[in-house]
């Protein structure tokens, strides 16, 4: 029995822009490497550059300036069929008039396999996403959970050296999402993958990812492993697409090496300074990072705006001097109620400092 | 790939191709098919030369011949009426050719070549005339019609055809008759009371007696072989030769310029013009005067001597420029008006 | 494994045009030879005859000089070879190679013809050549074609179309053969506007004749006669307008009711395409003339008066319904089809009813194809001369104007050149307002989801008016195709009704004698040219259409636009303009096909090429780009992604220029009667020879045994392209 291995190289883009016409900048010099045999995504609104990044690679786009690396080739011209690139579309883009069969087989049928050799793989393929059997329908035979797995199937069969996901999961229902987005995840380990992976669920990304590039106007926002950007974004973009974050404003009153001194009304709280001056900056504390105690205590006095019961937290809106800012609580058996005067503190761990105002 | 469709072009193109036509003379055919045809075929059998034949109307032969003015293609043009013929040796597309055969011609096929210089023959000759369906005259309670002049009386209001002298050169033929027999003025006075009574100008010059046989019209003006022919072929139409006298074409014959088969050219040009030739006529309906004196008449065909022919003058009328001017005062005098 | 040898090899398609290049040069004849096929050059003298002797050997022994400089641009490629793709070196050769190689070539052929110089500056410059040459022959075009493709490999290296060798080859070949074959000649032709009586050009002496009164006149207000131009816009917008409406109608009944006999329909519904020209007319004026049929029961029952009302507008009108709805109908049917059941469906669960469902759905989905249909209608009646022939009366159209200003008493060129831009101006705006309607809208239907939805049935308000115009209409067909089966088998129709089958024994006799079997019937010449000749030109023509429909909607490059424009520009002009366009242009060297197969089969490609290129860009337009795109990510390359993916889906689009060209090929008249030869002498013009002399019976028995064959040929023609089986459910649930 033919298996499916894996050929993964890595992806460099160097300085790559991408300009349509001559005023449309839909990528702005961007460079970034992807390693072989993980898994990155790419992350942010609509508009970002994300998917044109992907296209890129694909060769379904030609990068305008700048080099882009397959490995150690230099592909920055070669057109898509001679990269050896697979992409899973949004669409799925199954061919209507083929079988299951005959779309998984489809790319093996141009790479120069014999045919026992492309069946055997492509029964492969449909067996690693769970299919075998299914393969004489129609793709409009199928659900949409089974379509997404024969795209999968399609693009894995040709071994590539790097496999791309343009947003795969947009069409499923989210029990589904998930359970596919564990499946690709456990593939891409199990063979060993480059996957570049495109989407605007940052909990998606988080969940599959090795590592997320954060993309904000056709420009690379910051990148890094799940847990840095979570723990310490960058600026307040990627503070708040990545889970939400509370972003209060504080005037940092003393530097002491590299642990900063903040002020928030009347409270100060210490914590690193990553490097920022004395002056104003923003604090970003993910909701669960808030601690809320009843009463009048150390720290921002509040009130209760909102009180939301979701079964295993307590979501609570806060109001309070510098204005509104979210917080859950695992506390589900005495919950505060609307009106409560309570006061805001943080954990020890997990706010940041970021810098008061954008990067332009 | 496009590669393949252009090898498969490229086949075809093998399949197909040959820059000239293999034949020894390439015939370029004015009359009727069945005519074209067994004049091919007789001169193949009677000189085994072989032939290519093109048959096409007068009009669209002549614009053929001048396209192709630097590289012809054909040798010798045979048949259609004279206008065209004269055009085109006046435009130097013809050669000239003073054939043995000519001291058996009437005096008619003669007149044309010396008026053009030698670059025309006379073939054949139809007098212009007009014919009727007799069921709808009947049906009509109508009397038929015998001259010219009938055709302008209100009765006949909108039962005349004619086809538009600017389409035809039949309709030309007429309307320069009728400068030639009235005089300018009273020409286009009779075509514009004529206009009343029209009931459409057809493109075609032989589109108006057909039309009367179909019972699409009353009266059709038309060359009277046409008519003729279409009584032959069954339909129930009486030919008349007006009694004020009329016009005639004379169908003709030239040979081209820079012909590739010039010696064949002139071998089909002597044959075209004996008497055997000529009779072959009457084998497909063909009911013109042949240019041959000792050519045989058909005893359906219109007799020529019993018909008043104006002394018809094709070397101004066939000229581009009176035809022009003439052509533009029908257009502004008589097609605008109101019928 | 995959197979990525791109870089270690030259890419072998350049390889095969190297060498084609080389073979067009060195080993086939240079210049045009009499019946290629029959291969008498090879005994005959080749490669030392001057007639037959190749590019090579006649410079080799010091003659037509200016062929010499061509082998540069052939030796050049041979350094590219082995080298990189990426090389900057190998695109600069081979852009520099073909493209210097191909100019050349071009210069030459049409600065040297058959009386040397061809332009008084040549021989101002160079002095006189006492030199001459005929048309360029196989080795001519090979090399002509290795150059093209050369220059297409070296822009594709270049980096342009995103490096895709087919797609920029495509375009070079398109761009190539459009020029050729369709500017080319007409720019020849529309020269002739500009020309004064002496032989000259002028600018000034147009404008006089272009506003002439004739032309734009507007006296039909006062109750005279409004110029041709007027006329012929208020005849092509009826028409577009009409034939469209009808031709959905049709489509609506066939994809979106339970009616049952949809084969039968279907078949009616081509029946007008197949009919050769006059035919139709005739009918009619059998049926509504002045002692039509319908015309006088009608005077004996009512006692209306039998008037000549036919003959004019309404004549062409019906003639050119009739003629020109199947056009609709099959451009429409792939759009009605290809509209994906889900977003019908989608809307009715939105609380859309069926009504509004259609008016917000499914109609504006059909935009493009009811753009296309429109615009074919307005064109074709535009262009349509015989049904005005035969029906006008005097309600004269552009196309018979153009046609006897060139063949009439007038053989006035540069009046018909005049009509011809008044006619390619409405043409023109016709294309644009189409463009603006259809806007930057998206009309992408069927996606790479698989779609298992139903049409919808049409809503009651709509469907009773379209079944009572449907039925109306094809019992009308029905009528007319009667009268015309019946005129083959009388004696002489509308006068003898005597049945009788000699028409046919005239037409299609065979003989057994002891040589065998002999066709001794009159017609069998020109039938099996015709046959030949459009069994050749339909493959082409599809072909050619699809590949250029693929390139518009596909592939974006500079100049589209015009591109695209340039491919409908053909079939906006009246035959009888390309007929004598083409004879002007190709009857002298440097291509010299006339008298020839050849120039019947290229003239039927580019005449009908549109149709494909319309019908195409229709389908095309409903199919996703992702799928485009998951095949190229696959591997696949665009060639094979054209073939696997596309093609497939087109089906439809690819039945309907087959059948239209193969069709239009049989039917043809108008510049057929002007290329039409000796040897090749087609169907429709001996018809009409029939019909001059008055033989109706043999002409309608003609056309009669023409239908059927077509009809066997169209019914061939579907079983060998095919359903496509996407599996959308019908309204009974089954799969198909």
């Amino acid at each position: 029995m033919t298996g499916i291995n894996a050929k993964a190289a890595s992806v460099r883009f160097e300085n790559v822009s991408k300009v349509y016409g001559t005023k449309v900048t839909a990528v702005d010099n961007i460079s970034l490497e992807v390693r072989a045999g993980t898994l990155v995504t790419l992350l942010g609104p609509s508009g970002c550059g994300k998917t044109t990044t992907l296209r890129m690679i694909a060769g379904l786009e030609m990068a305008t300036r700048g080099r882009i690396f397959i490995g150690e080739k230099d592909v920055t011209k070669l057109p898509a069929t001679d990269r050896d690139v697979s992409m899973v579309f949004q669409s799925y883009a199954l061919f209507p008039h083929m079988t299951v069969m005959e779309n998984v087989s489809y790319g093996l049928k141009f790479s120069g396999f014999d045919k026992a050799e492309t069946k055997d793989k492509a029964l492969a393929g449909l067996g690693l996403v769970g299919l075998t059997g299914y393969g004489d329908r129609l793709p409009s035979e199928l659900s949409g959970g089974q379509q997404q797995r024969v795209a999968v199937a399609r693009a894995l069969v040709l071994e590539p050296q790097v496999l791309l996901f343009d947003e795969p999961l947009s069409n499923l229902d989210a029990k589904l999402r998930r359970q596919v987005r564990e499946e690709i995840r456990e593939i891409q380990q199990n063979l060993g993958l480059t996957v570049v992976y495109v989407t605007h669920d940052q909990e998606e990304a988080l969940a599959v990812s090795d590592e997320i590039v954060v993309m904000r106007n056709a420009a690379i926002a910051q990148k890094g492993t799940p847990r840095e950007l979570y723990e310490a974004p960058a600026d307040a973009f990627v503070a708040d697409f990545i889970g939400e974050a509370n972003l209060i404003p504080v005037d940092i009153v003393a530097l002491d090496g590299d642990t900063a001194t903040v002020r928030i009304a009347d409270y100060t709280h210490r914590l690193p300074s990553r490097g920022l001056p004395q002056g104003p900056a923003k604090l970003a504390v993910r909701p669960s990072r808030m601690r809320l105690v009843a009463g009048v205590g150390d720290g921002v006095p509040a009130v209760i705006d909102k009180a939301t019961y979701v079964g295993s937290r307590m979501e609570y809106t806060v109001t309070a001097a510098f204005g509104t800012v979210f917080a859950v609580l695992d506390d589900v058996t005495t919950p505060f109620r609307i009106g409560d005067a309570v006061t805001i503190s943080f954990a020890a761990s997990g706010p940041v400092l970021i810098p008061a105002s954008q990067p332009s | 790939m496009m590669k393949r469709t252009f090898a498969a072009a490229l086949t075809s193109a093998t399949a197909l191709s040959g820059t000239a036509a293999l034949a020894d003379l390439n015939l370029y055919c004015s009359a009727q098919e069945e005519w074209c045809q067994i004049m091919e075929k007789s001169f193949e059998e009677a000189t085994g030369i072989d032939v290519a034949m093109t048959r096409k109307s007068s009009g669209e032969t002549f614009a053929q011949i001048q396209a192709e003015a630097s590289n012809p293609k054909g040798d010798v043009w045979w048949g259609g009426t004279g206008d065209p013929h004269l055009q085109a040796a006046e435009e130097d597309l013809t050669e000239p050719y003073v054939s043995p055969m000519r001291d058996q011609l009437h005096p008619w096929a003669i007149a044309q070549a010396e008026s053009a210089g030698d670059k025309t023959i006379g073939i054949y000759s139809g007098a212009l005339g007009f014919g009727y369906n007799s069921e709808m005259l009947e049906k009509a309670g109508l009397p038929a019609p015998a001259c010219w002049e009938d055709l302008t009386k209100p009765e006949y209001k909108g039962m005349v055809q004619m086809a538009n002298p600017n389409s035809s050169g039949t309709a030309y033929t007429t309307l320069a008759s009728m400068v030639q027999m009235f005089g300018e003025d009273g020409g286009f006075d009779y075509m514009k009371r004529l206009h009343a009574n029209i009931n459409q100008y057809t493109k075609s010059g032989s589109a108006p007696i057909k039309a009367a046989g179909q019972g699409e019209t009353l009266i059709g003006i038309v060359f009277m072989h046409d008519a003729v022919a279409t009584t032959v072929a069954g339909f129930p139409v009486v030919t008349v030769a007006p009694c004020e006298g009329t016009g005639y074409e004379i169908g003709s014959m030239s040979i081209i310029k820079g012909a590739r088969n010039m010696d064949e050219a002139k071998a089909f040009y002597d044959w075209a013009l004996s008497k055997e030739a000529q009779d072959l006529a009457l084998q497909v309906n063909a009911f013109q005067v042949m240019s041959n004196v000792g050519a045989t008449k058909s005893d359906k065909a219109p007799d020529l001597a019993s018909i008043k022919l104006i002394d018809y003058d094709f070397k101004k009328y066939g000229s581009s420029d009176e035809r022009k001017r003439l052509l533009s005062k029908w257009d502004t005098e008589v097609s605008t008006l109101p019928q | 494994m995959r197979t990525v040898s791109l870089e270690q090899t030259t890419h072998p398609v350049l390889i095969f045009w190297i060498i084609a290049g080389w073979v067009g040069y060195c080993i086939l004849p240079w210049y045009g030879v009499e019946g290629f096929w029959s291969f008498e050059w090879l005994v005959d003298g080749w490669p030392l005859d001057d007639d037959y002797a190749p590019a090579a050997v006649l410079v080799g022994v010091g003659q037509k000089l200016w062929l010499a400089p061509m082998l540069l641009a052939l030796a050049a490629p041979l350094l590219v070879l082995g080298r990189r793709k990426t090389d900057p070196l190998y695109a600069q050769v081979l852009i520099a190679a073909g493209g210097f190689g191909f100019a050349w070539l071009v210069a030459q052929g049409l600065g040297i013809g058959l009386r040397g110089f061809t332009a008084e500056w040549l021989t101002t410059l160079f002095g006189t050549l006492d030199d001459r040459q005929f048309g360029m022959g196989y080795g001519a075009m090979v090399t002509a074609s290795a150059f093209l493709f050369l220059f297409t490999h070296g822009i594709a290296a270049r980096g342009a179309i995103n490096g895709d060798v087919f797609v920029t080859s495509a375009i070079g070949g398109v761009i190539a053969v459009v020029t050729i074959f369709v500017f080319f000649p007409i720019t020849k032709m529309l020269l002739a506007a500009f020309a004064t009586d002496d032989g000259g050009y002028s600018v000034l002496g147009f404008f006089p004749k272009f506003f002439d009164d004739r032309i734009w006149g507007l006296d039909c207000l006062s109750g005279g006669r409004c110029g041709v131009a007027w006329n012929s816009l208020l005849l092509a917008v009826l028409v577009g307008v009409l034939t469209t409406l009808l031709g959905l109608a049709f489509a609506l009944v066939l994809t979106r009711s339970g009616f049952r006999y949809k084969r039968l329909l279907r078949a009616l519904t081509v029946l007008p395409i197949i009919t050769p020209p006059f035919v139709i007319g005739l009918a009619i004026i059998l049926l509504f003339g002045l002692s039509g049929t319908v015309t006088t029961s009608l005077a004996a029952m009512f006692g209306v008066e039998a008037t000549r009302w036919i003959y004019g507008l309404p004549g062409i009108l019906i003639a050119q319904l009739l003629a020109f709805t199947p056009i609709a109908f099959l451009v429409l049917i792939g759009v009605v089809e290809g509209v994906s059941p889900s977003m019908e469906e989608a809307a009715q669960t939105l609380r859309a009813n069926r009504w509004q469902t259609f008016r917000t759905v499914s109609w504006p989905l059909m935009r493009p194809g009811l753009a296309n249909a429109f615009l074919l209608g307005f064109i074709e009646s535009m262009a349509d001369f015989g049904n005005p022939l035969v029906l006008g009366g005097n309600f004269d159209v552009l196309s018979t104007e153009i046609f006897f200003a060139i063949v009439g008493a007038q053989y006035d060129q540069s009046r018909a050149a005049i009509l011809a831009v008044v006619l390619l101006g409405f043409t023109l705006g016709a294309f644009y307002l189409q463009r603006f309607w259809l806007g930057r809208k998206s009309y992408t239907t069927v996606t790479g989801k698989g779609d298992a939805g139903v049409h919808p049935p049409m809503p009651n308000g709509l469907a009773y008016p379209v079944y009572a115009v449907v039925a109306l209409w094809s019992a009308f067909t029905l009528v007319v195709y009667g009268m015309i089966l019946y005129g083959s088998v009388v004696q002489l129709w509308g006068v003898d009704d005597t049945l009788t089958f000699k028409h046919y024994l005239t037409a299609f006799r065979i003989d057994w004698t002891e040589d065998g079997l002999r066709w001794t019937g009159s017609a069998w010449d020109s039938f099996w040219t015709t046959m030949t000749i459009a069994t050749l030109a339909a493959p082409l023509t599809a072909a050619i259409g699809l590949i250029t429909a693929y390139l518009l909607t596909r592939q974006t490059f500079a100049g589209k636009r015009a591109f695209e424009f340039g491919t409908m520009l053909s079939f906006a002009i009246p035959g009888t303009v390309i007929g004598v366009a083409y004879i002007l242009a190709f009857n002298v060297p440097p291509i010299e096909i006339t008298g020839t197969g050849l120039i019947l089969v290229i003239s039927f490609i580019f005449r009908n090429m549109p149709v494909g290129v319309r019908a195409g860009i229709a389908s095309m337009s409903q199919l996703d780009k992702s799928l485009d795109e998951s095949s190229l990510t696959l591997g696949a390359n665009s060639w094979q992604t054209f073939r696997a993916v596309i093609l497939p889906l087109l089906r439809p689009a690819i039945l309907a220029a087959l059948v239209y060209s193969f069709v239009r090929a049989m039917t043809a008249i108008s510049a057929v009667i002007f290329l039409v030869s000796a040897r090749y002498d087609m169907s429709t013009s001996y018809i009409i020879g029939r019909v001059e002399n008055n033989d109706y019976g043999l002409a309608i028995a003609y056309s009669t045994a023409l239908i059927f064959v077509m009809l066997a040929a169209v019914g061939l023609l579907q079983l060998l392209v095919g359903r496509t089986r996407i599996g959308r459910r019908t309204s009974h649930g089954e799969i198909h």
